[in-house]
């Protein structure tokens, strides 16, 4: 689905991601993990076209990211709080990402239905702007709306911070949910190692912008990378 | 003499602290600027004059020395306000705790008819509705509703039809100068969000561009008291909005793509600064605005007559409507070309 060649950012000198080849299978849940500038969300970028890059490309199902638009319509994300539009309602929010993927309002709440468990009753029919919103339900409307609209790829950075665990442990189900029945490639980055190796049938961790050990997740796979963020520590 | 004297200053102090009253407080400013204007007004047209009471005031106060109290007290009465004012803002936590206000939904689903700029345009009339800055700046651009009794009053100025339609064109313009030339800024905290999502940029730009288009007609309409100056005058002011509709906003939308200075839509410009999202860049676009309605009026009025001048001043406006659509890929292109540098301006802020 997700198939990226000799990509490389740097910025004037310093190169912060260097990825020479990565394959991502559709259908798959992808964890990328790695300390703070390995080149998580720069990834993330490139992918959604925010940024340009050095070299190389990505492919997304075909298409050429930085050089059509053709892959918006089947790709969804949410990065950071300025996916959110802050002087809309959650509700008002969730029905203009519906209009801008083409479903209509009773596409829209007939979706929102399956989250009420998730929102826990803090985001809808509260009156309150976005932006009032606590960060960790600003989260989960940012999230909620990524999934409007039958999206292919889902692209969240981060999606456990800030959440609460009873919200960590739901959002999970929902992640597994999309990639094993509806056949949704997931992408998620997270500092959390025992959240991505719950939820990610790969994991690829990335450190100063390279790849430096890409596992199918087993029994074994949190230790494997307790061990190597803990030998990280102590270099 | 001394109480003369000691009254001169206590009254420029005063002054001194209802300026710091107007720079922290945008009611002040608007309850000052809208007297100013109310005054000068009376005065020009002598309906009445208030600078003879003023005048007779201060010789009063010359006269009767022990008067010099009340100026003492305005003074007095003027700090302890002030000092008051610091004060509540000078606690952290007030500045920092916010103001949560309950939200009135407004249904807007009648908009659906615009087809698919719809949702933007939908999503604009919130922005400029509950946002602090945006409203501001509605308010300024109904100000510009009266621009034309500066110069349609002034006898110099029928000598300068160049000068007359520029005015005009401001009349119609408001809502285009001020908000457009801010386009795409006003969008900048969620700009991220509308470059990964599935929108075309020409449906985004279009939006914009009916949302002028509504301005322009609205204060076209508003302006039709100015049929008491002449028809000459109106028949500008109407040739002006053609302009502003047909031409004006393209280059303001063009300008748009040049201007990355992000925007805090929910903090108000104060009534001295308002230099945000303003820059060296923006002047150089602004300026065919100011000179093309001039020069388009002027040539023609000079070689031919008045009424040629402003069928080619509506004419431009007429072109660009026609053209519309090939503009709008133009326009396009440079967004497109400037995407990756704005989204970096943009974030640099948030």
């Amino acid at each position: 689905m997700i198939t990226t060649s000799n990509l490389s950012k740097k910025y004037n000198d310093t190169t912060v991601l260097n990825i020479e080849n990565l394959e991502i299978p559709k259908g798959q849940s992808f964890g990328l993990v790695g300390n703070n500038g390995a080149g998580k969300t720069t990834y993330f970028s490139l992918l959604l076209d925010l940024i340009q890059p050095t070299t190389g490309h990505i492919e997304n199902n075909g298409v050429l990211v930085h050089e059509s638009e053709d892959w918006k319509p089947f790709t969804s994300s949410f990065i950071d709080e300025s996916f959110l539009i802050g002087y809309l309602t959650a509700e008002e929010y969730f029905y203009f990402i519906g209009e801008l993927r083409g479903q209509n309002k009773s596409d829209v709440d007939g979706l929102l239905s399956q989250f009420a468990d998730f929102f826990h009753d803090e985001i809808l029919n509260k009156k309150k702007y976005l932006r009032d919103l606590s960060k960790g339900n600003q989260k989960k409307a940012g999230i909620v709306a990524a999934l409007i609209g039958n999206p292919e790829v889902i692209i969240l950075d981060e999606p456990f911070a800030n959440l609460d665990p009873t919200t960590q442990i739901r959002l999970k189900q929902i992640i597994k949910d999309l990639a094993e029945t509806k056949g949704v490639t997931v992408l998620i980055s997270s500092h959390d190692l025992l959240h991505v190796t719950d939820v990610c049938e790969r994991i690829v961790v990335l450190e100063k912008g390279e790849v430096v050990k890409d596992l199918a997740t087993s029994t074994a796979t949190l230790k494997e990378l307790e061990a190597h963020f803990s030998g990280m520590a102590e270099v | 003499m001394i109480c003369w004297f000691l009254s001169v200053i206590a009254i420029t102090f005063s002054i001194n602290f209802i300026n710091f009253l107007v720079n922290k407080n945008n009611t002040v400013f608007y309850a000052v600027l809208v007297l100013l204007f109310v005054f000068i007004g009376m005065e020009i047209y002598d309906i009445y004059k208030i600078s003879e009471p003023i005048g007779a005031a201060f010789y009063y106060l010359y006269n009767h020395p022990y008067l010099v109290l009340l100026p003492l007290l305005l003074l007095a009465t003027l700090y302890s306000i002030l000092f008051k004012y610091i004060k509540n803002g000078f606690y952290l936590d007030d500045a920092v705790s916010k103001k949560i206000k309950e939200v009135n939904a407004t249904d807007l689903s009648w908009m659906n008819r615009f087809g698919s700029v719809a949702p933007f345009i939908k999503n604009d009339v919130k922005l400029i509705w509950r946002n602090a800055r945006p409203k501001q700046v509605m308010f300024m651009s109904f100000i510009f509703l009266f621009y034309g009794l500066m110069f349609y009053t002034q006898d110099v100025y029928k000598q300068m039809p160049a000068l007359l339609a520029f005015a005009s064109m401001f009349i119609t313009g408001g809502f285009l100068m001020t908000f457009g030339q801010l386009v795409p800024s006003w969008d900048s905290e969620y700009y991220k969000m509308l470059m990964s999502q599935n929108i075309p940029y020409k449906t985004y730009l279009e939006s914009k561009w009916y949302l002028m288009v509504f301005a322009v007609g609205l204060s076209f309409i508003l302006s039709t008291p100015y049929i008491y100056f002449g028809w000459d005058i109106f028949g500008m002011i109407a040739a002006g909005a053609l302009f502003n509709i047909g031409l004006n906003s393209f280059l303001t939308l063009f300008g748009g793509a040049l201007n990355r200075v992000p925007i805090e839509l929910n903090v108000k410009a104060k009534a001295f600064s308002n230099t945000n999202g303003f820059n060296p860049t923006q002047l150089l676009i602004g300026l065919p605005k100011f000179l093309l309605p001039m020069g388009l009026f002027y040539i023609p009025y000079k070689l031919i007559n008045f009424n040629a001048g402003l069928i080619v001043l509506a004419l431009s406006g007429v072109l660009g409507i026609v053209f519309r659509n090939y503009i709008f890929k133009k326009i396009e292109e440079v967004y497109q070309k400037g995407k990756y540098k704005t989204i970096a301006a943009y974030s640099e802020k948030n």
